[in-house]
């Protein structure tokens, strides 16, 4: 790498700290073993900026286990900014690692994480700036070995043709057995084919090459074959059983430049027992799994002293829900006052949600409220399985506003299955509800002036979720009930609506339930300018429309259709563990109106056969 | 007590920005587990101010911050505290105990000197060099500086202490370089060696080093 071209590129682009590495506990390894023989490099690529990659707590977990391995050294990459990326270009210099600065194109694995999925345009920057051929058929024996993990993996076909391998599930676990399936194959010194082979018999491992996709004569998806003998008909996603005991983080890595989330994570549990009938998390990281309370004081411990950070957050999809929740967060609280560490406790469930917490919370630092009631209508409320009720929420605002808040964020979803404008206009019956429990409080007890809320994102249908037959509803209803919801907001006093229904939210939709015809479609968008999609001020419609219309596809036919339940699906070949028939038979609960409770008072059943064997569990037992 | 610091800010951090050296820094005392002092109110922060601020992209070889303690600390054990859990780059080269003085370190600032390893897009002579400088000097230095009004025409020469040619090689020059620097501003290296460059009539880019800032300690 040239570093004084670098050096003088850093000096004009915005944010180079970026670009630049050596921060605090980074690690740094020779690139040889003591005894000679060269470590495996893998570049480690979140695809979006610094910022953002860095604050991902699942890339610092995978970065500490394959860092733990003598015969491996991974470094880091993130997409560059729209400046980097033309001064990479004008200079000739190829997209490095932070670490080293060794341009990507000479490591032997580079893997991506994949969060969202209108991150994918970011992955063809990277791969492009590398100089490795986009496509997987067209790379040689020499190219890196180009993997991703993270939740979109759950449908792995949009971006089919572009990986050559994809890691389904928990990754403390299968990221050893994949690089000691590697490290077995090197020294083999056979063809990458070979290699492939070798990984697709690793459980959890899907090669996308060893299966070629058919189409009905509507030009929907209608199957997938295997075209390689060994090709595993099921792809069967890995959890980490005990993750109390699970390796995390090690020593984080202390970025220059502020990040998103700039905090110590402590991850209490992973999964969720709700069951809320949108959510994927909910149903693609079950079974839940919690860590001890003195695992998580050890890690917090240790997290501070390496980084000195002086805030944590407790991080899970539902903090409230972690059965010691009340044990651990005076003990943080006690613990680390003197050191004048704040403690953060987001994703809080308005029903989980006691007074005595919020007081302790406030003693640190009072930051928003945030109530996420979904849906206007109980009964819309119980179609989604949002346990939550009208009283529940109103209690829990009304505590909020007597321990002073005055600021409360509401987020709703627009476009649920079986949404009426009742239900819409329910969103707003709520907020006036919610401005009349603030403003029915005697002066001197509230807060000076009610700042709340309203925000209705549109519901993307994501696979392994009950929803996943279901279409996205089409733009102008997206607007039209927006409108009403607008109109119907007016006036309620401290009340404020913000929404954006943005094009990544249909894309969104395509691309969580699309095939592997997206993979030449996203190709094509990046050729016509698409590059860090979910910036929503750096959005190129018509990049996408263009690239959808140049391989005679549409969005809708991909976010707009129903699926029947009986048809194939693309990710069908995925296993997330958690049952179709679990998945149909929640499908029609919510038709109903059903609620499913959480699986803590009484397993569900939704492992199928496999209930005892995942989670020690068996249908209607607790 | 109030401890005065002397650090280098090397290559590897050249550029994180003034805001991010501030966070650094309060990081690295945390790690230290110093008896920090906080401010009052209701964001309390440690009480940690710097001398001055140094460019994005620009390395020193001195930079001066003071920190508060709540309780004594030796100036050498608070350098050993600290150097273990500093990043790469930055290195504590002293401390020094400022005892009752409630003075900012900013006020002691006399002067900065600089070193620019020039680079110019041509081979150029040193004596074209020198009379350029010496025909810039021996004037007003006007420049279009940014001030609280807009920007204003302003003669930057009475912030010019002094300037030598060390080595004019091919494409390569070394210039030292020193100037005014107070509470009230300084001499920005960069804006000067600019106007040396269109007076030579060559274009070129600088890779600027802060030697030393000069304080007056009987100031403190």
């Amino acid at each position: 790498m040239n570093i004084s071209k670098l050096n003088s590129i850093l000096n004009d682009v915005e944010k180079p700290t970026r670009y630049t590495g050596g921060e605090l506990n980074m690690r740094v390894k020779d690139l040889n073993m003591p005894d000679g023989t060269p470590r495996f490099r893998f570049a480690l690529c979140f695809p979006d900026v610094y910022e953002i990659g860095m604050s991902h707590l699942g890339q610092r977990i995978v970065y500490n286990i394959l860092n733990e391995r003598e015969d491996t050294y991974c470094e880091r990459v993130y997409a560059p900014w729209f400046d980097m990326e033309q001064a990479l270009r004008d200079n000739d210099l190829p997209i490095y690692t932070l670490e080293t600065k060794t341009p990507v194109g000479e490591f032997d694995i580079v893997g991506f994480s994949l969060l969202y999925e209108m991150c994918y345009t970011n992955i063809l920057t990277v791969l492009d700036l590398a100089g490795i051929p986009l496509r997987a058929a067209d790379r040689s024996e020499s190219d890196p070995l180009i993997i991703a993990g993270g939740p979109c993996v759950c449908n792995p076909e949009p971006i089919a043709d572009i990986m050559d391998v994809l890691v389904f599930g928990d990754g403390e676990e299968v990221m050893d057995e994949l690089m000691d399936a590697y490290s077995e194959w090197k020294k083999s010194g056979t063809s990458k084919k070979e290699l492939l082979r070798r990984l697709s018999r690793v459980s959890g491992l899907y090669v996308p090459s060893f299966y070629k996709a058919e189409y009905d004569e509507n030009g929907n998806f209608s199957s997938l074959n295997g075209i390689e003998p060994d090709a595993p008909e099921k792809v069967e996603r890995r959890i980490v059983k005990n993750l109390d005991a699970a390796k995390y983080t090690g020593k984080l890595v202390v970025p220059y430049m502020s990040i998103v989330h700039d905090r110590v994570a402590l991850e209490v549990f992973r999964g969720c027992t709700r069951g809320c009938r949108f959510c994927q998390a909910g149903f693609i990281y079950r079974p839940i799994r919690e860590r001890e309370v003195e695992t998580v004081i050890k890690q917090a411990d240790d997290s501070l002293d390496c980084t000195g950070y002086d805030e944590i957050s407790v991080f899970s999809l539902s903090s409230g829900d972690y059965s010691h929740i009340h044990e651990l967060v005076p003990i943080i609280l006690e613990r680390y006052e003197k050191d004048r560490v704040s403690v953060s406790l987001p994703s809080l469930r308005i029903d989980s949600f006691l007074k005595d917490d919020l007081e302790k919370i406030q003693k640190v630092r009072k930051t928003g409220l945030t109530f996420a009631p979904e849906a206007g209508t109980q009964r819309l409320r119980d179609v989604i399985n949002k346990g939550v009720s009208e009283e529940d929420l109103l209690r829990s605002v009304h505590d909020a506003f007597v321990a002073g808040w005055h600021g409360v964020k509401l987020y709703f979803m627009i476009g649920l299955p079986t949404e009426t404008d009742e239900d819409v206009l329910g969103i707003a019956e709520l907020a006036r509800k919610v401005s009349r429990e603030f403003y029915s409080m005697p002066k001197e007890l509230r807060g000076k002036g009610l700042r709340c809320t309203v925000s209705a994102s549109t519901l993307v249908p994501k696979p392994f979720t009950p929803f996943q037959w279901e279409p996205q509803i089409s733009v102008d209803e997206v607007l039209r009930r927006q409108a009403l919801l607008r109109g119907a907001l007016k006036g309620i006093r401290g009340v404020e609506f913000s929404c954006h229904f943005s094009e990544t939210s249909r894309l969104e939709a395509a691309f969580a339930r699309g095939d592997r015809r997206l993979s030449e479609v996203l190709i094509s968008a990046y050729k016509n300018g698409a590059r860090l999609d979910s910036w929503d001020e750096h959005f190129k419609k018509e990049a996408w429309e263009n690239a959808f219309a140049e391989n005679g596809l549409t969005v809708e036919q991909f976010a707009n259709r129903k699926i029947g339940l009986d048809e194939p699906l693309a990710w069908g070949h995925m296993d997330a563990v958690v049952s179709m028939d679990y998945l149909k038979r929640e499908h029609e609960r919510a038709c109903a109106a059903l609620i499913t409770h959480d699986c803590r008072k009484g397993c569900n059943g939704c492992f199928g056969a496999r209930s005892a064997q995942i989670c020690g569990k068996k249908e209607g037992t607790k | 007590m109030r401890l005065a610091v002397r650090f280098t800010k090397g290559a590897p951090v050249r550029f994180v920005s003034h805001l991010d050296v501030q966070r650094l820094f309060q990081r690295a005392f945390r790690r230290a587990k110093l008896p920090l002092a906080y401010s009052q109110g209701f964001n309390p922060h440690p009480l940690v101010s710097f001398a001055t601020a140094l460019s994005v992209g620009m390395i020193s070889m001195g930079e001066y911050l003071d920190v508060t303690l709540t309780e004594y600390m030796p100036p050498e054990s608070f350098i050993d505290a600290v150097s273990t859990v500093l990043p790469k780059g930055i290195e504590i080269v002293e401390a020094f105990d400022m005892g009752e003085s409630r003075k900012s370190l900013t006020s002691a600032m006399r002067s900065a000197s600089y070193m620019a390893e020039v680079k110019f897009e041509k081979s150029v002579d040193a004596d074209a060099v020198k009379s350029a400088l010496n025909e810039l000097l021996s004037g007003e230095i006007v420049v279009m500086k940014k001030t609280k009004g807009g920007i204003k025409p302003t003669d930057i020469r009475p912030m010019v202490i002094s300037v030598d040619v060390c080595e004019v090689e091919g494409q390569r020059a070394e210039i030292k370089l020193k100037g005014v620097l107070s509470a009230e501003g300084g001499l920005n290296p960069d804006m000067f060696l600019k106007e040396l460059y269109n007076k030579l009539g060559v274009q070129a880019s600088a890779d600027i080093t802060r030697l030393e800032i000069e304080m007056d300690r009987t100031a403190l």
